[in-house]
């Protein structure tokens, strides 16, 4: 089986700077980012475009240079290592296929290059070929395949080399939103079997979500975030990532009173206690996150009162947006047979799971 | 593909790398089995030259064809390290000009005694290899369509009818153009001469600057009537066959030349009542020249009858110097033609600044 | 003012430095860019600043002779600009937008003045319809006086308007069918699309045609020299300065007068060109230009197109004619006559002569075109566009000014001495026949100036519709930059590597102003003897070299089409070469 001797990553505060097109000044790309991956650990670099996720990848991979800071693989500084010596491999957005080659060719380019002998060499293409679901295909010009076919290519063409470390472009993005589901798990499922160390460049929460061991959130070339997908998800640290990942409703809470862990708050006229991480004190005004899932519409005259504004019927959801005095929520009610469907224009009760409620810190 | 990219690519820094490899370039130090000749006649006769002295003497020899004001400039330029060795044809005045600048090396061939003795230059700087006189070579046709005669007279050329009709070469690369340009300096200086004495020559029997600057006025007042300067001296001639222009200012000889080789009854040669200038065509050593010794033998050879006659095979039929050489019966006889008294000391010592100015003045004004 | 940024710019040659052969090859392209385009245009405007370039400056801006030479080279300039940018776009607007039959001819013709030697064209006009032309003077009975501007704007558009049509061609080709599809919706009549759409989105193109030939045709030297007549330009006055006076300082200083306008019109065509780069040129376009039909405007194109296609035939088929006749026009008897003068008589040492140098030319000029296309378009390094602009002057820079730079720069040999080691020859004399390969090292290496530019930016703009990213697959996988290179990135560019090579051996072949003053006795090039024959009116020898010379050209394209191994066919890669 192919196996790979997966590596570590450090990055130390890593920055990167482009001078501007007009030549006056500078962009920071990437802005003093640190970051630590561990061996067979898949983690996605996630943010909106121009967040700087990229251009880290194309740092790691050595494409770019960084400013100032380290990189580190396996402990070793390799900051100034040009991209052919990294022991990395990269599937790209575009595949990036060598159109003049065959699928065979193309996927035994690297071996080629490191001098593997001919016998091996067609053995270990022939393995990742079948691997890859690409079995008989290998005399097809790139041209000739599908586009998740193409990408299955890419992929077999990196991990035929059997690299410390493999690295993701937006791989993905180029296919329909079906074959992007089912690339997914194989991905997935290929990189647990392998323990390949991976980073992946993603704006697509959800596929961030389904891969990664661990999400890092990037916003202006600076790290929001870092933390496993529901780390993430329930407790983000910032109203970026909250906003950024998932839907969220940002309620403005008074801190009533603080208790140990826990803070007490009133949202919609319901008083949570809410365990908190960072000092607060009685007074405080903060932040609270409340999901559209975690929120529920009632006829009861007794909770806070909204006026419907928007109602979707999705099937296995309804999204509504809500008007309570000067807030505006969404509202997710899943499974809709359960509960009556409101109208637009309809006032309701607003009311919602107490457990789900997360502070964001302050500042 | 890859492969042939591959070598293309090794060569590539071969030859970029090679020369910083080689400090000391072979240069290419002929043992006198080669001669580079400077040759200012027509192109077909340089050929027939130098394959004829090649089979002679077994030396490869080469050449290249520049026009005589031409010649002088690259002779001058690479004083240094001379690329020729020999430079055979073209006016007289450009071989007297180089000497006094020392760009040529005398060398006194066995045959110089059979020459006449103003084609031998000074020293022995240079020999005559053939002479030729200035004519008109006018399109018929052309002309009876403008309703003149042939020329006769430099004054007929300055007819309004010609305006645009009349082509020479420039004297700055010509040697036949600053021929005709000379030819007018001795002409206005007689004028002069006849008119006063003293006004005409200096005390040394040269031009006045008054004559030269008549000859100015004249050339000044013809360039209405030039079509295009060429850089070649034959080639107005062409222009005259085939009909672009009226009347040529070239050699003779050159004008026959275009009849022999088909427009036999398109072109007619005529002379200059009140004189003609005519060129003897030359032959030096270049100075420090890199085949002294298979331009010496080229020297001797060139004034051989068996040398001279070649000429007439390629219809380039300029008279010998050499007494002994058989005359082609469609040469012109120079005894029929009135000559001027053409002074080329005098011509070679004034080029320079002739050229010059004429390039400066002249050449370069618009027509109305 | 652009800031610098001292360890960014180290840090990328250290990257640089890590690879040798990328190392190698951007030393061997500097040195050079060096050699052979920069000192020689240095040492030329440098010759002008003596005392005496000096006084002679003055005299020349001074005189209202020369200012009229000079009046008359621009406006020379700017009529064929006009005119052969007028032409190359109708020709290619009816090529691509307008159902007309005879399309290929049409194509092929527009073509054909790529291969085509200097001095032919004017020639054949000459015989048509000069003073005594078959056709002014013979059929209609005018003795119509071709000679000057006339002549001169006439010969020179027919040169150059390809440049134009390729150039125009290209973007009418690129130019989103859907653009049009859109205006046709919005109830647009055609001519209104014309005027609202075509045109403004061809601007950038139609500028840079002008401007590329009011260079050209300033800078040439053959046509002139033909049928100037009295219409003095500087081209031909640099050549007399230079081939009769050999006054190398007066050449200098005319040098650097004609060098000013070209120079400033390629900085401004730079500049526009790199701004404007918005045009939608997708690659893929969604969908199939509209032609149009309507008779009013289909055929009466036609008919012009077929005139201008036809009047190129009859002067190419004069050529022809020409080279089998006595004398055309005077004595029409075939023979051969002229073809046994050149190819057994002085011409066939030309001929190898020229071929070979084309020959080693013509590899060394398109591999040093991709790999500088490969630097500029994929590296990044301090002085990275000053590579590329420095590159590109060897078009630029009118082909006289290269030749007389030539002479100065490499007439001695270039030396340098070092404490210790003493004296070394670092370039050894170049130019006249004691140099070494008898002077035929500064041709090739002059014809390799000429040639690379447009190889350059063939494999600029083949690179620029190649994924940078198929090229970073290889470096990831380990490939270095040279492997990348020969393995990815050349056998991707090979149509443009191939058409790079087919200009670069056509360019060679008929190129003139850039070595006339460097043949010698030993390495003697054809198209200086045209201009030999040219001169001395031998018309059919001249038609006889010209015929010949566009026959070596032809079978060498159809050599390199099957070496570089493209299917597509030479005509194809030549589109992308002009």
């Amino acid at each position: 089986m192919i196996s790979s001797q997966a590596g570590s990553l450090v990055l130390e505060n890593i920055s990167k700077t482009f001078p501007q097109r007009d030549g006056q000044g500078e962009v920071r790309a990437v802005d003093d980012v640190s970051l630590t991956i561990n061996e067979g650990e898949f983690v996605t670099l996630l943010g909106p475009s121009g967040c700087g996720k990229t251009t880290t990848l194309r740092l790691i991979s050595g494409f770019e240079l960084p400013t100032a800071g380290r990189i580190l693989l396996d402990g070793k500084d390799i900051s100034n290592r040009p991209p052919n010596k990294r022991d990395m491999a990269m599937v790209f957005q575009s595949y990036a296929l060598f159109p003049h080659m065959s699928v065979s060719k193309n996927v035994a380019y690297g071996l080629r290059i490191q001098r593997v002998p001919g016998k091996e060499l067609r053995e270990r293409v022939e393995r990742v070929l079948d691997l890859m679901g690409l079995r008989g295909l290998g005399e097809r010009r790139p041209n000739e395949l599908s586009g998740g076919q193409q990408q299955r290519v890419a992929l077999a063409r990196s991990l035929v080399v059997e690299p410390r470390v493999l690295l993701f472009d937006e791989p993905l993005s180029n296919l329909d939103a079906k074959l992007r589901v089912q690339m997914r798990s194989e991905i997935r499922n290929i990189q647990r079997r392998l323990n390949i160390t991976s980073v992946y460049v993603t704006h697509d929460q959800v596929e961030a979500m389904a891969l990664s061991d661990r999400i890092v959130v990037m916003n202006q070339g600076k790290i929001e975030q870092i933390g496993s997908p529901e780390e993430i998800y329930r407790r983000p640290t910032t109203r970026f990532v909250a906003d950024f990942i998932g839907r969220a409703n940002f309620l403005e809470a008074r801190i009533e009173r603080v208790d140990g862990g826990e803070a007490e708050v009133e949202l919609l006229g319901q008083r949570v206690r809410v365990p908190v991480t960072f000092a607060v004190s009685a007074g405080d005004h903060l932040t609270a996150v409340l999901r559209p899932e975690a929120l529920s519409l009632r006829e009861d005259a007794t909770l806070a009162q909204g006026a419907v504004e928007q109602a979707m019927y999705l099937g296995s959801s309804t999204d509504y947006v809500v008007r309570v005095g000067e807030m505006v929520l969404i509202v997710v009610e899943t499974d809709p047979s359960a509960h009556v469907v409101f109208r637009e224009g309809q006032t309701v009760g607003v009311t919602f799971e107490p457990s789900t409620v997360h502070l964001l810190p302050p500042g | 593909m890859k492969r042939l990219s591959l070598v293309v690519f090794c060569l590539m820094i071969v030859v970029a790398v090679a020369p910083v490899v080689t400090p000391a370039p072979t240069q290419v130090q002929a043992q006198e089995d080669t001669l580079t000749v400077l040759c200012t006649p027509q192109e077909d006769w340089c050929v027939a030259m130098t394959q004829a002295f090649e089979e002679e003497t077994g030396i490869e020899t080469s050449y290249v064809r520049m026009s005589s004001g031409e010649s002088l400039a690259r002779i001058r330029a690479t004083q240094d390290d001379p690329e020729f060795s020999v430079w055979w044809g073209g006016p007289a005045d450009a071989f007297i000009a180089a000497y006094e600048e020392d760009l040529i090396e005398p060398y006194e061939p066995e045959l110089a005694s059979v020459l006449a003795p103003n084609a031998v230059g000074e020293d022995h700087s240079w020999h005559g290899v053939y002479v030729g006189a200035l004519g008109f070579c006018s399109n018929v046709s052309f002309l009876e369509e403008l309703g003149i005669d042939p020329p006769t007279s430099w004054d007929d050329l300055l007819d309004p009818a010609l305006k645009s009709n009349v082509a020479m070469a420039h004297p700055a690369t010509s040697g036949t153009a600053f021929t005709a340009f000379w030819t007018i300096v001795t002409l206005k200086a007689d004028e002069f001469e006849a008119a006063e004495e003293g006004t005409g020559y200096d005390e040394d029997g040269m031009p006045t600057q008054e004559a030269i600057d008549a000859a100015f006025e004249y050339y000044s007042e013809l360039h209405q009537n030039i079509l295009q300067y060429t850089r070649s001296g034959a080639a107005p001639g062409q222009m005259a066959g085939t009909g672009e222009i009226a009347v040529a200012i070239i050699f003779s000889h050159d004008c026959v030349k275009l009849q022999v080789e088909g427009f036999e009854g398109v072109v007619v040669n005529t002379f200059p009542e009140e004189g003609t200038g005519y060129e003897i065509g030359g032959m030096a050593l270049i100075k420090n020249a890199p085949e002294p010794e298979a331009a010496k033998m080229w020297i001797e050879w060139a004034l051989t009858p068996e040398a001279q006659v070649i000429g007439q095979d390629v219809n380039s039929l300029q008279l010998p110097t050499n007494p002994d050489t058989p005359v082609s019966e469609l040469s012109v006889n120079l005894s029929e033609v009135n000559l001027v008294d053409y002074n080329f000391v005098a011509a070679g010592m004034n080029r320079v600044e002739i050229v010059e100015r004429f390039d400066a003045e002249i050449a370069p004004q618009p027509t109305e | 003012m652009n800031r610098l940024y001292p360890s960014r710019h180290i840090a990328e040659f250290r990257r640089i430095f890590q690879d040798p052969v990328l190392f190698i090859g951007l030393v061997l392209v500097v040195i050079f860019v060096l050699i052979a385009i920069l000192s020689p245009i240095y040492a030329m405007v440098d010759e002008s600043r003596t005392t005496e370039g000096r006084e002679l400056f003055d005299r020349y801006l001074n005189s209202p002779v020369y200012r009229t030479i000079i009046v008359n080279t621009l406006r020379m300039g700017l009529i064929v600009a006009a005119l052969g940018t007028a032409l190359g776009f109708l020709i290619a607007y009816v090529q691509v937008k307008v159902d007309v039959p005879f399309k290929r001819l049409i194509h092929i013709v527009a073509l054909i003045p790529i291969i085509s030697p200097p001095f032919a064209l004017a020639t054949a006009v000459l015989i048509l319809f000069g003073r005594n032309g078959m056709i002014s003077q013979g059929w209609f009975g005018v003795r119509y006086d071709i000679y000057g501007l006339d002549g001169l704007s006439l010969v020179l558009t027919l040169s150059y308007f390809t440049v134009a049509y390729m150039n125009l061609k290209g973007m009418l080709q690129a130019l989103d069918p859907a653009l049009d599809e859109a205006a046709t919706n919005l109830g647009a009549s055609k001519w209104r699309i014309f005027r609202t759409v075509t045109v403004p989105m061809l601007i950038p193109g139609i500028a840079g045609s002008f401007l590329l030939l009011f260079v050209e045709a300033i800078a040439d030297l053959g046509n002139p020299l033909v049928m100037g007549g009295n219409y003095e330009v500087l081209s031909t006055r640099i050549y007399v300065s230079i081939v009769g006076l050999y006054n190398t300082t007066a050449a200098a200083v005319l040098s650097v007068i004609l060098l000013v306008p070209s120079l400033l019109v390629f900085i401004v065509q730079r500049y526009w060109i790199s701004r404007t780069s918005v045009v939608s040129i997708t690659g893929k376009p969604s969908g199939v230009s509209q032609q149009i039909r309507h008779p009013l405007v289909r055929w009466p194109l036609f008919a012009v197109v077929m005139f201008v296609v036809l009047f190129i035939l009859l002067i190419y088929g004069t050529i022809f004619a020409g080279a089998f006749t006595k004398i055309l026009n005077v004595n029409n008897e075939l023979t051969l006559d002229h073809f046994d003068f050149v190819i057994n008589g002085y011409g066939s040492e030309a001929m190898k002569d020229t071929t070979r140098l084309a020959a080693i030319a013509t590899p060394l000029a398109g591999l040093l075109g991709m790999i500088i296309a490969f630097l500029v378009a994929r590296k990044t390094f301090l002085g990275r566009n000053a590579l590329d602009f420095a590159t590109m002057l060897g078009i630029a820079v009118p082909g006289t000014i290269l030749g007389i730079g030539y002479l100065l720069v490499f007439n001695q040999p270039n030396e340098i001495t070092l404490p210790l080691v003493g004296t070394i020859e670092i370039i050894p004399k170049l130019t006249g026949g004691r140099a070494i390969f008898g002077g035929a090292g500064a041709i090739v290496l002059v014809y390799v100036v000429r040639s690379v530019p447009a190889a350059l930016r063939s494999g600029v703009a083949a690179l620029s519709q190649i994924d940078p990213a198929i090229e970073e697959a290889s470096i990831s996988l380990g490939a270095d930059n040279f492997r990348t290179f020969m393995r990815i990135t050349l056998p991707l560019i090979r149509p443009a590597f191939l058409s790079g090579l087919i200009y670069a051996f056509a360019r060679s072949m008929t190129t003139i102003s850039a070595i006339i003053f460097l043949t010698t006795s030993r390495t003697k090039i054809m198209t200086h003897q045209i201009l030999n024959e040219v001169e001395n009116g031998r018309y059919g020898n001249a038609f006889a070299y010209c015929v010949i010379l566009i026959v070596i050209v032809l079978v060498a394209i159809g050599v390199l089409s099957i070496a570089v191994g493209t299917t597509s066919g030479a005509e194809r890669t030549m589109e992308g070469g002009a």
